[in-house]
C-alpha cells in the first residue's frame, strides 16, 4: 500500500453547462439564461499507481481523460471523492504539489517561444529551485541519452514540432519529479521521432523511477511503453489491468491477410465485398467476423472460439485464387477499438 | 532562514532575465511602436497648436504650449513604455488554454505574470521613454529640472508600474468570463488614457471631472510622475504626498486584483476552464 504514488477514489466530477438555444434570438435569450443541466464528465472513478509504473490512460475523445488529469494535477477539483498524489490532496495544495510532478500537454509548449530551450531550462530551474548539481547532471544525462546538447541552443520558435516536444518533455523531467503526466506526447510526430520519444520516456522511466501516466491515441506508445492500461469512456473506467490479459482475453482472435489473384477489373474492393459475401453466407451466426480490405490486402479478422481459420481459409480458396497469405495475432489497437465499441462487458 | 529568503528571489529574476531577453528578439516591435508614437506625437503637435492658437492669452489653464508639449510628450511615452499587453496575453491564454501549464508551476499565477513582463518594462523604459525623455529636453533646452526630482520621479515610475500592472491584470482577469479580448481591451485603454491625464492634462479638465479623476486610481500612473518631473514649484513635501497617494493606490489596486483573481480561481477549479 506505502508504494503507491497516487490514490484515486471514487472521484465524479460534474459540470455546469448553461443550455443553448438555436439562432440570433436563442444566443441573445442565452445571455440571461438561467437553463443548466449537469454534465457528468467523470463517474465514479477509482485507481491506484504504483512508483516507476508506467501507466497508458487510454480513452476516445471526450471520454473523461483530460479531466482526470486535471484533477490529478490539481487543476480541478472534484465534485466528489478523494485523490492523492504523492501524499497530498492536489487541488488543496496546487503549488505544493506542482513541485513534485510533471506535465506535458503534446499540443502546448511551456518553453518560451522566443528564446532558446537552454533559457527556458534556467527559468524552470529557478521556478522549482533544481539544485546546480541536479540541473548540470539532468542535463548531461539528456544530452547523453539522446543527444539533446544541440537543441539546448537553438531558439524554440526555429524547433520543428518533434524537437520542440522533445525539449517539453526534457523540461517536465527536470526538476525530477515523482510523477509525469503525459498528454498526447507523440500526436502529429514523424515515425522517427516517435520511438526517439518512446526510447526517451523509456529510459527516463527505468532510470529514475519516475511514475508515468501516458495519455495517447497512438497504440504504437501502448506497446512500446505500457505494461498496464487503464481504459475510460463516458467517464467510467472500462478496463484496469496489464495489456497482456486483454490480449488473452482476445487471444482467440485472429487477423488473416489474404492476397488474391487480381480479378478482370483489378478492383480489390470487389474482392473483400465477395469475401464478406462469401463468409457471412457460410457463417451467419460468427459475429465477430470482420473483413475489411485495401488496396493489396483484404483483412479477415475472426475469432476461433467460434470458426476456424481453416474453415475460412477452405471456403474461400474455393471460389477465389489466394496468392499470398499472412496471419497475426490481434493487434493492440483492434483490442482497444473493440472495446470503445463496446467489445467487452 | 537566509537561504529561504534568497530562494524566492532568484525564482522571479529568472523571469525577469528571460523577459528582457524575449523584449529583445523582437527588435521590430519597438521599433514599429516608437514610429507609432512619432505619428501621434505629429498629430498632438498640431492640435494643440490649433488649441493654443485660437486662445487670446499664452497661458491656458495655467500652462504654456511648451508645457502642455512636454506634459503629453512624456505621458505618451511613459504610456507607451508601460503598455506590456498583459490584456492581451491573459486573455489569449485563457481562450487557447495554455494558462492551465502556468497553474500547473509551483507559482502564483499574478506573480508570474508580473516578473514575466518585468524585464519588458526595464527594456521598454530603455528603448521608448528613455530617448524620449533626453530628446524632449534637449529641443526644450532643458526646461525641467534634473536634481532630487529624478530620483522620486524613478521610485514614482516604479509604483506607478505596478498600479498599471494590477489595473491590466484585474482587466484581464475579467477575459476570463468575457472569452473576448479586444472589447474589454479598448474600454480599460480609453478609460485609463482619459481619466489618467495622459491624452489631456488633468488641469485641463472642468472642476468636477477633475476631482472626480483625482479620486480614481488612474491618475496615479502618469500625472504623479510626470509632475514630479516637470513641476518645479514642487517641494519635498509635496513629493511624499505624492507619493503616498500612489503608495495606497498600489495597495488598493493590489488588494482588488488579487482578490478578483482567487474568487476567478475557484470559478476556474469547480467548472474548468
Amino acid at each position: 500500500m506505502s508504494d503507491s504514488i497516487i490514490k484515486v477514489e471514487h472521484i465524479t466530477k460534474e459540470f455546469k453547462i448553461l443550455n443553448h438555444r438555436e439562432g440570433v434570438k436563442g444566443m441573445v435569450r442565452d445571455l440571461f439564461s438561467r437553463d443548466y443541466h449537469m454534465l457528468t464528465a467523470v463517474n465514479d472513478v477509482c485507481m491506484e499507481i504504483k512508483q516507476g509504473e508506467i501507466v497508458g490512460y487510454l480513452g476516445p475523445n471526450g471520454s473523461g481523460k483530460s479531466t482526470t488529469i486535471k484533477m490529478m494535477t490539481g487543476v480541478l477539483e472534484p465534485t466528489s471523492g478523494t485523490i492523492m498524489v504523492n501524499g497530498r490532496i492536489p487541488y488543496k495544495n496546487r503549488a505544493k504539489n506542482a513541485e513534485e510532478i510533471g506535465v506535458v500537454f503534446g499540443q502546448r509548449t511551456q518553453l518560451w517561444w522566443a528564446l532558446p530551450a537552454m533559457e527556458s531550462f534556467k527559468i524552470l530551474k529557478e521556478i522549482y529551485r533544481i539544485p546546480n548539481k541536479d540541473f548540470k547532471d539532468n542535463l548531461e544525462y539528456f544530452d547523453a541519452l539522446i543527444g539533446a546538447g544541440e537543441l539546448y541552443g537553438k531558439t524554440v520558435r526555429q524547433m520543428s514540432l518533434g524537437q520542440r516536444i522533445l525539449c517539453d518533455i526534457l523540461a517536465s523531467f527536470l526538476h525530477n519529479p515523482g510523477v509525469v503526466f503525459l498528454d498526447e506526447p507523440t500526436i502529429g510526430l514523424d515515425v522517427s521521432i516517435k520511438s526517439k520519444i518512446r526510447e526517451l520516456i523509456k529510459e527516463l522511466n527505468k532510470e529514475k523511477g519516475t511514475t508515468v501516466i501516458l495519455t495517447t491515441h497512438d497504440m504504437g506508445d501502448v506497446d512500446a511503453l505500457c505494461k498496464r492500461i487503464i481504459i475510460i469512456d463516458k467517464g467510467s473506467i472500462l478496463y484496469d489491468n496489464t495489456i497482456e490479459n486483454l490480449r488473452s482475453y482476445f487471444g482467440a482472435y485472429r487477423t488473416i491477410k489474404l492476397s488474391f489473384q487480381k480479378n478482370s477489373a483489378g478492383l480489390a474492393a470487389q474482392d473483400t465485398y465477395e469475401v464478406e459475401k462469401l463468409l457471412h453466407t457460410a457463417f451467419p451466426n460468427a459475429k465477430s467476423l470482420n473483413v475489411r480490405g485495401d488496396e493489396d490486402w483484404t483483412e479477415i479478422l475472426l475469432n476461433e472460439d467460434e470458426i476456424t481459420m481453416m474453415q475460412v481459409l477452405n471456403i474461400i480458396q474455393e471460389k477465389k485464387n489466394i496468392t499470398d497469405m499472412m496471419l497475426q495475432e490481434i493487434s493492440t489497437e483492434s483490442v482497444i477499438k473493440k472495446i470503445y465499441e463496446g467489445g467487452v462487458q | 532562514m537566509i537561504c529561504k529568503n534568497k530562494f524566492p528571489r532568484l525564482r522571479y529574476l529568472g523571469l525577469t532575465r528571460g523577459s528582457m531577453m524575449q523584449s529583445l528578439a523582437f527588435r521590430m516591435s519597438t521599433l514599429v511602436t516608437i514610429l507609432g508614437n512619432v505619428v501621434y506625437l505629429i498629430i498632438i503637435y498640431y492640435l494643440w497648436k490649433a488649441i493654443y492658437a485660437s486662445s487670446p492669452v499664452a497661458s491656458v489653464n495655467g500652462m504654456t504650449f511648451s508645457d502642455t508639449m512636454i506634459y503629453l510628450v512624456l505621458a505618451s511615452a511613459l504610456f507607451n513604455f508601460m503598455n506590456c499587453f498583459i490584456i492581451w496575453g491573459m486573455g489569449r491564454d485563457f481562450q487557447s488554454g495554455q494558462f492551465v501549464l502556468y497553474l500547473l508551476k509551483p507559482m502564483d499565477y499574478q506573480v508570474f505574470w508580473f516578473f514575466s513582463t518585468s524585464g519588458q518594462y526595464i527594456i521598454s523604459f530603455f528603448t521608448t521613454f528613455l530617448p524620449t525623455f533626453v530628446i524632449v529636453y534637449i529641443i526644450t533646452k532643458g526646461s525641467f529640472a534634473l536634481g532630487v526630482n529624478l530620483i522620486v520621479f524613478i521610485i514614482s515610475v516604479c509604483i506607478s508600474v505596478m498600479i498599471n500592472f494590477f489595473i491590466d491584470f484585474f482587466v484581464g482577469t475579467i477575459c476570463l468570463y468575457t472569452q473576448s479580448i479586444w472589447g474589454v481591451n479598448i474600454m480599460k485603454e480609453v478609460v485609463v488614457a482619459l481619466l489618467s491625464g495622459a491624452t489631456i492634462p488633468l488641469a485641463f479638465f472642468p472642476d468636477k471631472l477633475h476631482a472626480f479623476a483625482n479620486l480614481l486610481p488612474f491618475q496615479a500612473i502618469y500625472n504623479a510622475p510626470l509632475q514630479i518631473l516637470i513641476d518645479r514649484s514642487l517641494d519635498g513635501k509635496d513629493y511624499l504626498t505624492m507619493l503616498g497617494k500612489q503608495f495606497f493606490w498600489v495597495i488598493v489596486m493590489l488588494v482588488i486584483s488579487r482578490c478578483f483573481w482567487n474568487l476567478s480561481k475557484r470559478v476556474i477549479t469547480v467548472n474548468g476552464g
